[in-house]
């Protein structure tokens, strides 16, 4: 069970490592693991360097019980499941200080008191929530070009999800849901076809076909999803933009 | 996965920033178009979006806060 909690976690990382986002400069190693569907002890060394992911990770795994790489603790980071639950709020809260790189205590302080103590460690609540404060709440007024680019960001950052249309050799066509912001509040917009890359040599991608439905992060295909799995995620970013829409609602008024 | 990251604007290439990072990385094709700054501003970036131009102040508390938090990442990977 760990190795394959290694390599699902390995599948989410890889493209913001690519992009030079995230985690140490190791990129061409990650992609020879998950190609060759090994979850070495180097990669683990790795993946332990991601400045957020990991200690997410271990967040989890120490409310829960569980392991760090167990199958279960990045499937709830990336994807969101109940073990999410199991973890409390003043935990999460005290991790974001303490755990955290750089994040401003201020701002952290004043996002969890708009969230009327509700709070999840999923990846698209960080990702959202890392944008609330600064930008959408009390950053400079945008120009319509600005926010675009900044809904723009947060969707590619966060984890969505399409239905694939068609298969190219190295790209997808994909049917997934935009994130969008209408009226200063956050929302998932009717699907729309868009392209992502994928890599053809990793495992679950050798049979991929129109129909699959699969992740995506930074228009990059990540993986299958199984069908609990699609169920899932779409309840965790609704959630997570609740949340973050409760907040933001709280910083109009 | 992405990380707020605190750094120093060092360039600026056809609108875009390169931006070195307080832990010691470096980022070219920074967007500086929503927060604005410019050569020697402190940025706040996530993804390869700069997000806010920090004060002298917030960057000194950001540096504190950098180095607590990686002294503490460092004894719970050892743990």
């Amino acid at each position: 069970m760990r190795d394959n909690g290694i390599l699902f976690h390995a599948k989410y990382a890889y493209m913001p490592n690519s992009l030079g986002y995230c985690g140490p400069d190791e990129n061409g190693k990650i992609r020879e693991e998950l190609e060759q569907g090994t979850a070495a002890e180097a990669l683990v060394g790795i993946l332990e360097k991601f400045e957020a992911a990991y200690p997410f990770l271990r967040l989890i795994a120490r409310s829960t019980g569980k392991k760090v790489f167990d199958y279960e603790v990045p499937e709830a980071y990336w994807i969101g499941s109940s073990l999410l639950e199991h973890v409390p709020v003043p935990e999460f809260y005290q991790f974001s200080h303490r755990e955290l790189k750089g994040r401003d205590p201020r701002e952290v302080r004043e996002f969890f008191r708009g969230l009327d103590g509700r709070a999840v460690p999923h990846h698209t609540f960080y990702v959202l929530g890392t944008f609330a404060a600064p930008v959408l709440a009390d950053g400079p007024s945008l120009s319509n070009e600005a926010q675009k680019k900044v809904v723009e960001s947060m969707d590619c950052c966060r984890i969505s999800w399409g239905r694939v249309r068609h298969v190219g050799k190295r790209e997808l066509e994909v049917e997934a849901r935009p994130l969008e912001l209408k009226d200063g509040r956050l929302r998932l917009a009717p699907p729309r076809v868009k392209k992502a890359r994928y890599n053809p040599a990793i495992s679950p991608f050798r049979t991929i076909r129109a129909g699959d439905i699969v992740s995506l992060h930074w228009n990059y295909a990540c993986d299958l999803l199984t069908k609990r799995q699609e169920a899932n995620i779409s309840k965790y970013t609704s959630t997570d933009i609740g949340l973050v829409n409760r907040f933001l609602s709280g910083r109009s008024h | 996965m992405c990380i707020a990251r605190v750094g120093k604007v060092v360039g600026l290439s056809d609108g875009m920033a390169r931006v070195e990072f307080f832990d010691g990385g470096c980022l070219g094709g920074v967007d500086l178009g929503v927060a604005g700054g410019k050569v020697g501003s402190y940025v706040e970036v996530f993804g390869n979006l700069a997000l806010s131009v920090l004060s002298a102040s917030e960057v000194r508390n950001r540096r504190r806060i950098w180095s607590e938090v990686r002294k503490a990442a460092a004894e719970a990977t050892h743990l």
